[in-house]
């Protein structure tokens, strides 16, 4: 990669944009630059990043999936109820993960197989998954979880949280896959253009059904850390989840227009807005601004792309 | 010497249309082989068919002396039957490398992609082209068309191609770029593939081809070396004994200009378009698909906006933004797509025909006069006979003629002085065609001016008093008098010789 393409690549930009955030909240707040608040903000990247890789390849083919956070949510809801429930920790937490690979892979049905347009798909998991998981809880939260659950939010290795291994070996083995599996490339295929991409030959439905199952996957295993690290499940566990996942990849560079985007861009943008959140929250900023903020992002940088790819025409 | 690649009476039809009659077409090794035709002539449906796109109703394809059945494109690439489109087929965010690999990709033992054996590769297939290998990892969608089209080659290359077709591979590139794609052309002779060349310029083919295949109405015309014939003989072929239906009608007074356009130009799509609109005449736009003609209509009705020139309507010079101030200039253009551009299919014939003027129905605070919008859709229901059991059908459940009737009839509703019909009949049977021609008799009849863009040369022969073509971006031929309008003058100035001009 020639020195022009990083200074005018997204990585870069998202990357000075997170050094001055950090800068300005460590003036602002006393609290901020200390190695508890560090930590937490790495734990709330770890569930956005390990959500954002199956985020950024649903968004490279040209896709979107809203369904993550209803998704996660039922996941937790599973999870929650089976360790109530007695199962091994261990046993409930495949359980979660299962549930989620399972939903993804009803979403892949209906895109890849029925080639019905992902945002009405996800759109109606979501509504389906939101109710069902007020029906599972009706109202009540899971609280009393056991410590042994917690493993995969609170757990260490090397003095070092498990969520925070999870994000590190699963965005560096996705990187390495996106560039070098050739499912991967075909990911890229896809959302560059579909009819080329079956001409040559590839199983185009075998590549976004892989990607939309592969999604519900990680929504299991981020759905996961959430209740590890929270050690409770209501009925809003994994509210505006989504909204955060789609606001990190499309931040990280991932083109909403598809063909283009990166597994560790995402993880930029997840780090860039959980630093958001957790620096407005330590500056006191009613919530409600979060969701402004956010919905800004999305917008500014969503608006930048497309007038980008406009240009390239 | 035996021919690598012969087709035997192949034999396709799409409903009841045939697109190819018994089509026999060979090619040896190390040659270039020239296809021409007019616009629908089953050139496309012929590369389709020995490309694994389409499969023939009946014929046979020897390949090598052995009978070749092919399933897909996929099996052609792999026989080596590579076609290189006009328009590049590109994954545009992704490398050069990338769209040489793509779906045949080299891997090592782990299952890997091996770049840098795809990228050692790249670098040899485009410096046995010539081509320096500077930008094979930039995105595709950086290049210019010309080299992408060169990586296409390449590609086709690395599938070990016997046979590539080149589908009007110079309508796109500058004079520049067409000589490096020959030169390359020659190269690849050398290497003994033999070469399937499509194009609508017909100077270009002496340099280039050594044979040439004529066809015309699905069927082969004629069969030459290059050396051996002349254009005129070629366009004789390619225009044939057209029927033209003869039409009682006297040309109009050429004295209200109604519309004029100076020096029109944009960039990439057309050149310096000059021409006046008089009142009560049918103007024909002839010429080939692509040729700019399109694009002129919809700058004239604000769809497009021109790098420079004037439209002047009724001597007036004004500046079109957008199609609604057309309207109210009195154009009305009527698109090629009617899916896209011009009908709402899910609704009724009703509300299609009304849309352009429903805001001069309304009654008090802005409420459609229901009456008045039914009677104004039964008058054009009964004037163009569209076959529908009420104006409340749905236009969807139309016949393609009678779809294009409601357009016309939507048009037609808001008055126009002049009126546009870009491929009025395309896609309708033969019935329905002639009384949509006699409509638009009718219409310049009463007084209004209308431009007739249409690819076929029987329709614009039979409807125009006057015709330009077009070629290319720019107009290559004028012709004012009756006598004038022949294919063989149309087709001349359509495929590019120099200015034909019958103003005496």
């Amino acid at each position: 990669m020639g020195l022009k393409r990083v200074i005018k690549s997204r990585e870069l930009t998202v990357s000075l944009v997170m050094i001055g955030l950090v800068i300005f909240f460590s003036l602002s707040s006393k609290r901020f630059f200390t190695a508890n608040n560090i930590r937490n903000i790495l734990l709330q990247v770890s569930s956005i990043g390990v959500a954002s890789i199956g985020m950024t390849m649903i968004i490279i083919t040209g896709g979107i999936d809203v369904s993550a956070g209803s998704i996660l949510g039922i996941v937790a809801v599973v999870l929650g109820k089976a360790a109530v429930g007695g199962f091994p920790a261990w046993l409930a937490i495949i359980l979660g993960i299962l549930v989620g690979l399972a939903l993804g892979s009803v979403n892949a049905s209906f895109v890849a197989l029925l080639g019905i347009p992902p945002i009405i798909v996800t759109l109606g998991m979501m509504s389906l998954l939101r109710s069902l998981t007020y029906t599972f809880l009706g109202g009540r939260w899971i609280a009393s979880l056991p410590e042994s659950i917690r493993w995969m939010g609170l757990g260490k290795i090397l003095n070092i949280p498990i969520p925070i291994w999870l994000t590190i070996i699963l965005i560096a083995y996705f990187s390495y896959f996106m560039k070098y599996k050739s499912l991967g490339r075909y990911v890229y295929a896809v959302g560059n253009n579909i009819e080329a991409t079956r001409i040559a030959g590839v199983n185009t439905k075998r590549v976004l059904f892989f990607v939309y199952a592969l999604a519900g996957l990680l929504y299991g295993v981020a759905g996961a850390i959430v209740v590890g690290r929270t050690g409770i499940v209501q009925t809003n566990t994994g509210n505006n989840f989504e909204l955060q996942v789609i606001a990190a990849t499309v931040l990280g560079g991932t083109s909403i227009l598809g063909g283009k985007g990166t597994v560790f861009g995402s993880l930029l943008g997840s780090l860039l807005i959980a630093l958001l959140s957790n620096g407005l929250i330590l500056l006191n900023v009613p919530a409600l601004t979060e969701g402004l903020i956010i919905g800004i992002l999305i917008l500014g940088s969503v608006a930048i792309d497309v007038i980008k790819n406009r240009g390239e025409e | 010497m035996e021919p690598i690649l012969k087709a035997k009476k192949i034999v396709k039809n799409f409903g009841g249309v045939k697109a190819l009659r018994e089509v026999d077409f060979d090619l040896f090794a190390g040659e270039v082989h020239a296809l021409v035709g007019e616009n629908g002539a089953g050139k496309s449906t012929l590369i389709k068919i020995l490309t694994g796109v389409l499969e023939p109703d009946s014929g046979e394809i020897e390949y090598f002396g052995k009978k070749l059945v092919l399933k897909s494109p996929r099996e052609a690439h792999e026989a080596g039957i590579v076609a290189v489109y006009q328009e590049p087929l590109v994954y545009k965010h992704l490398s050069v490398v990338e769209n040489i690999f793509l779906g045949n990709e080299i891997k090592k033992k782990n299952g890997n992609v091996d770049w840098q054996r795809e990228r050692s590769i790249t670098r040899e297939l485009l410096k046995s082209l010539d081509i320096d290998p500077y930008f094979i990892d930039e995105p595709m969608g950086s290049l210019s068309t010309g080299l992408q089209q060169l990586t296409l080659i390449a590609k086709a290359l690395n599938y070990n191609a016997k046979v590539i077709i080149f589908d009007e591979p110079t309508a796109i590139l500058t004079e520049h770029e067409a000589q490096r794609l020959f030169s390359i052309i020659e190269r690849l002779k050398e290497k003994g593939v033999g070469i399937i060349y499509i194009s609508h310029r017909l100077e270009e083919l002496p340099q280039i081809a050594d044979r040439i295949t004529i066809m015309r109405d699905g069927q082969v015309m004629g069969n030459f070396d290059m050396n051996q014939v002349t254009r005129e003989k070629i366009i004789e072929l390619m225009a044939g004994h057209t029927l033209i239906e003869e039409l009682k009608r006297t040309p109009p007074e050429y004295t209200d200009v109604v519309l004029e356009v100076r020096n029109l130009s944009k960039k990439g799509m057309y050149q310096d378009i000059d021409f006046k609109l008089y009142r009560g005449e049918i103007l024909g736009f002839s010429g080939l698909v692509g040729a700019g003609r399109s694009e002129v209509m919809q700058t004239i009705f604000g769809l497009i906006k021109p790098d420079s020139g004037e439209i002047i309507i009724n001597g007036k010079k004004v500046n079109v933004k957008d199609p609604s101030i057309a309207m109210k200039l009195g154009i009305a253009y009527i698109p090629e797509d009617r899916g896209s551009q011009g009908l709402f299919k899910a609704l009724t014939i009703n509300f299609n025909v009304t849309i352009p003027i429903i805001e001069q129905l309304t009654k008090f605070l802005g409420i459609v006069d229901n009456s008045r919008e039914k009677e104004i859709a039964t008058r054009y229901l009964k004037w163009l006979q569209i076959k529908a059991p009420s104006i409340y059908t749905l236009v969807n459940n139309l016949s393609g003629g009678n779809q294009q009737k409601v357009l016309i009839a939507k048009w037609l509703a808001t008055s126009p002085k002049i009126l546009i019909l870009d491929e009025p009949t395309r896609g309708v049977d033969v019935a329905v065609k002639s009384q949509i021609h006699n409509e638009i008799l009718r219409l310049a009849d009463s007084g209004i001016s209308i431009i007739v863009v249409s690819s076929e040369l029987p329709e614009i022969i039979k409807l125009s008093d006057r015709v330009i073509v077009m070629h290319e971006g720019r107009i290559t031929g004028r012709f004012d008098k009756k006598e004038s309008i022949t294919p063989t003058n149309l087709l001349n100035a359509a495929t590019g010789a120099r200015m034909v001009y019958s103003r005496d």
